[in-house]
């Protein structure tokens, strides 16, 4: 019996999987992030804050909860750049890259969804002992994290890969352009206790305090960095994923080329 | 002063009176170092997956190199 491998592309820059080295600078760079949010997290539970009436030491949930949504922000645009990048191109590269931007995109999303929950329970909601209560900006939120939510259920719904990178990426694009209005847009329109709503302005020069505002800025750097670390993490894992099913469809024999 | 004098500083003081030292560092009003302390752990651990994946991505990418290179020439005979 004869067998005879599938052709297998060498890899070189032109390989559709090749990404880039991630050598001793990559990892200098991990080793930046996790001094650097290390040094965050002990100075935003250590530093003094501004100890307002009603807000008091929960204050300090400014430096977790607001870069999540930066986070959100910056993997969604990514997201939507890769996705449109892949209608243009096909590159499977770039479908690849736009599910790992929703992931970490939808992560932080979920986790400043929470750190809001609590974060209102304990201030808005303290005399009213409830954990929501329909606040405008908390929902239009919760909305788009289900449209956020609804592109891996997509996804894992298509089992054919280019149908299933084409379909994802167009509904990519339609979640991120859903996501101003539902986040920003809206909100600022509606009556709302949530910083950021009509008559309720939220980070001019009056809203933050001085001393918060150094850590603040730390903080939201050091978690966009650390967004940027595992999306490329979650990118070279399926990457690396890709290549084995490659390599065991290269060794595997095509019935088209046995004889016996 | 005034704090001291509430009831719930009188009920703090009272449950940590005969407490053992963990226990009261985790009752008493201010738990900011108990808050850091959990904050930290939580952080610690989830790094310590994130270079543990590091590791492993960095072996299997190794592996993966190595194994495209031996097929590669098999491919083209």
């Amino acid at each position: 019996m004869l067998h005879r491998a599938a052709p297998l592309p060498v890899p070189t820059s032109t390989d559709p999987l090749a990404l880039p080295r991630y050598g001793r600078l990559y990892h200098a760079f991990g080793a930046l992030v996790a001094a650097w949010v290390t040094g965050v997290l002990v100075l935003a539970l250590t530093r003094p804050v501004a100890n307002l009436p009603i807000l008091e030491q929960t204050a300090r949930n400014l430096y977790f909860h607001v870069p999540m949504w930066f986070v959100l922000y910056a993997a969604a645009l990514v997201g939507a750049w890769h996705s449109a990048r892949h209608l243009a191109t096909g590159r499977v590269l770039h479908d690849v890259r736009a599910e790992a931007a929703w992931t970490v995109s939808v992560a932080a999303g979920v986790i400043a969804i929470v750190t809001g929950i609590v974060w209102s329970r304990y201030t808005w909601y303290l005399e009213a002992n409830v954990w929501w209560n329909g606040d405008p900006r908390q929902t239009m939120v919760a909305v788009q994290l289900l449209i956020g939510g609804a592109y891996f259920i997509l996804r894992g719904s298509i089992d054919e890969p280019r149908r299933r990178g084409r379909l994802s990426a167009a509904y990519a694009l339609f979640a991120t352009a859903t996501m101003p209005f539902l986040t920003y847009v809206l909100p600022r329109r509606m009556a709302s206790l949530h910083p950021g709503a009509e008559g309720n302005p939220a980070f001019s020069q009056m809203d933050l305090a001085p001393q918060m505002r150094g850590i603040f800025y730390a903080a939201s750097a050091g978690f966009l960095l650390l967004g940027w670390w595992l999306y490329t993490q979650r990118v070279r894992a399926r990457v690396a994923e890709l290549r084995a099913e490659r390599l065991a469809e290269a060794s595997t024999p095509s019935p088209t080329a046995t004889f016996s | 002063m005034l704090l001291q004098d509430t009831t719930i500083a009188v009920l703090d003081a009272a449950t940590t009176a005969g407490a053992e030292p963990l226990e009261r560092a985790m009752t008493v009003a201010s738990k900011t170092p108990v808050v850091l302390a959990v904050v930290l752990v939580v952080w610690l651990g989830l790094l310590t997956l994130v270079l543990v994946t590091e590791r492993r991505l960095a072996r299997l990418e190794r592996h993966l190199d190595d194994a495209e290179g031996a097929a590669a020439p098999r491919a083209g005979s």
